[in-house]
Parts: C-alpha cells; structure tokens; sequence
C-alpha cells in the first residue's frame, strides 16, 4: 500500500532524474550508447505516466451519471438477478449484469448516501 | 452495499484496485484505500474507520418487481451496453482461483450463502440450501431461517424468532395468498400457524401483520468467504 500510494511521486522524480542525467551526458556518449539509454528510458517514463492513471477504470468504467427507470420502463427479464434496496419509499434494483461490470456506484437512496458495490 | 458517509461527510469512491474477485476503491475527498468485502479503510487519512452495511437482497428481477411496484431500476448507459454480459457466471467461473483451501468441505468455486452472527460465520452451500429450503439453523445461538424464493432464485436469511420466542418454518405450498406473486407459496410456522410471504411477513393467521428481522446474508464463492471469514463453518445436514 506504502508504494502505491507513492508511486506517482517518486516515479515521477526518477523519470525526471533519468531525463537530467540523459540531457549531462548526451554528448559524450556514442551511437549505441544513446541508443541504449533512450531504450532505458522508456520504461522509466512509462511507469510514471501509469503510475498516475488509474486503468481499473479503463478496464471497468464508471457510471458518470447514473439514470434510473420506473420497473414498467425497462427492458429486464425477469429471471434477472438485481440488487435491491429500500429506505423509506426509495426502492431501487441495480441489474446484477450492470453491477458486475462497473463494480462501484456512489447513489443517494431514500435521501442516504449509498456506495453499491459488487 | 455500504452507506457512505464518514465522519458526516458523504464520500464518493471509485475503483482502484482489483484484489482477487473483490476490490479495492479510494473515496475523492481524502484518497483513503477502503476494502470492498469489508467496508474497512485499509490505508491513507481514514485508515481504521469503517463503512455502516446496508440490508440488500439479491433477487430476481422478477420478484423485485412483484414487491416494489413504484421501485426505480438503475438504466443501462448506452456506451457499455456491450460490456455487460446477463451470462457472466459461468466466464468468471472458469477464472483461475489465486487462494485455495485444499483439505476443506468444498471446492473454491462452490457458491455458498455466507451469514454472520455476532461475529460467528457459517457458510450454506448453495446446492444444499435450494434443495432444503427453508432451513432453520442455529449460529451463535440465534436461530436462523433461510428461504430460498418462489422464483427458485432469490434468497433472504431472517431471524426464525416471533415475538422473542424460537419458531419452525415449513413450505406450505397447498395454500396461498392472491397478492403473492405465485399464489400458492407460502412458508407456516408451527408456533402461531400463521402463512408468511417471500419478505418474511405473516399474511394470514394469528401473526398477520408481523414480520421476521432480517439477516445480511452474502452469496459468495466458497474460497471468497472462507479467505475472510477464516473461522467459517459449514451448514451439514
């Protein structure tokens, strides 16, 4: 945990580093030297980038702006396993299928604010 | 499901790690890492405080429907409509497992009905429990009913107690209620012989008008509950 939550930082410094220490010694190195050292560097500077990224959230999206339908409005079969809550008059089903894919969903049931997670 | 307001701030999370078929997320407001199985914040500025559960069911669409008529359903957003996969079950099942328990009852894919009682935790194969529903079962001396539903799908897990006192329920298919979505099932208990529907309220007899605390209950793959519920039993019959 201690490194994931201090990558970002100290990629970065390191890829800054690797970047300075390039620029010192570019003109003194040979062909393949240079060749090598941007090789190096790639990697560097990937991790950095990545390190700022959170691709969880390519892999699974997030609801940016959850919609609802009343029960008669939509179009699920009814073998179709959902979530259901209730608070108050608020009751809401969140379609397994749906869940599964985006696995967290900040929403307001019943005027409580809920994380539905799956 | 989880409420999610801390210290009464309302924080808003999101995906931040995926950690063996549950997974982790940060809230925005302070970058804290909360476990999702757990509601617990792992590390960062909140790290110790804990999410409140919200009583969930996992039913049928079917059945939902039938109970909340006026209920709201989440829409799909148009853009992942090809991600989401009705049949998704049986593509995650043949994923390989990271954690294994050899030497324990069940195989790791096996999906069970996890209760907690108190701290005590017992694990109801699936298989089993839709095969002798309703059971009545006794965790850390709180008697426990589980119903599997009309529909053969949908599960609840209440306290099997009526007004403090234990009691034994039975399927009671022969009689039943126009209002339940299949007329005909109900469960009877032997204390007050009073019908109770699928959401463990009594529609006829003596206890008409009462209803069954519920129990949180999660369905779970086997090595899933077992990796964090490490003193589980398993419901024999």
């Amino acid at each position: 945990m201690f490194l994931r939550q201090h990558a970002p930082l100290w990629t970065l410094i390191a890829a800054c580093a690797c970047l300075v220490f390039t620029f010192i010694l570019w003109p003194n190195l040979r062909r393949w030297q240079k060749a090598l050292l941007v090789l190096s560097l790639a990697p560097v500077v990937f991790s950095a980038v990545m390190a700022r990224l959170n691709y969880f959230e390519w892999m699974f999206h997030p609801i940016d702006s959850a919609q609802f339908l009343p029960q008669a409005g939509n179009k699920l079969d009814a073998k179709e396993m959902v979530m259901a809550v209730r608070f108050d008059a608020d009751a809401r089903a969140y379609p397994i299928s749906q869940m599964a894919y985006h696995h967290v969903l900040n929403d307001v049931v019943g005027g409580v604010p809920m994380a539905v997670t799956y | 499901m989880w409420t999610r307001t801390v210290n009464g701030r309302a924080l808003h999370f999101y995906l931040a790690g995926i950690n063996n078929q549950n997974f982790l997320m940060r809230d925005t407001e302070t970058g804290t890492w909360w476990q999702q199985i757990t509601g617990k914040a792992i590390y960062g500025p909140l790290k110790g405080a804990a999410l409140n559960l919200v009583l969930s069911d996992e039913i049928t669409f079917g059945e939902w429907r039938s109970e909340f008529p006026g209920g709201q359903v989440l829409a799909p957003v148009p853009r992942y409509v090809k991600e989401y996969d009705d049949n998704w079950e049986p593509e995650v099942a043949k994923l390989p497992v990271v954690i294994n328990f050899p030497g324990t009852e069940l195989k790791s894919r096996d999906v069970v009905i996890g209760v907690t009682v108190a701290g005590a935790a017992r694990a109801y194969p699936w298989e089993t429990f839709a095969k002798q529903s309703p059971i009545v079962d006794r965790v850390n001396g709180t008697p426990l009913l589980l119903v599997l539903g009309p529909d053969g799908k949908s599960f609840r897990v209440f306290v099997s107690r009526i007004d403090g006192s234990d009691a034994e329920f039975f399927l009671n298919t022969a009689a039943g209620d126009a209002s339940d979505a299949k007329p005909g099932w109900a469960l009877l208990d032997t204390t007050t012989t009073s019908q109770w529907n699928f959401q463990g309220c009594a529609i006829s007899g003596p206890s008409s008008g009462k209803c069954l605390d519920r129990v949180p209950a999660l369905k779970d793959y086997w090595f899933d509950w077992r990796n964090y519920h490490p003193g589980t039993t398993v419901y024999k019959h």
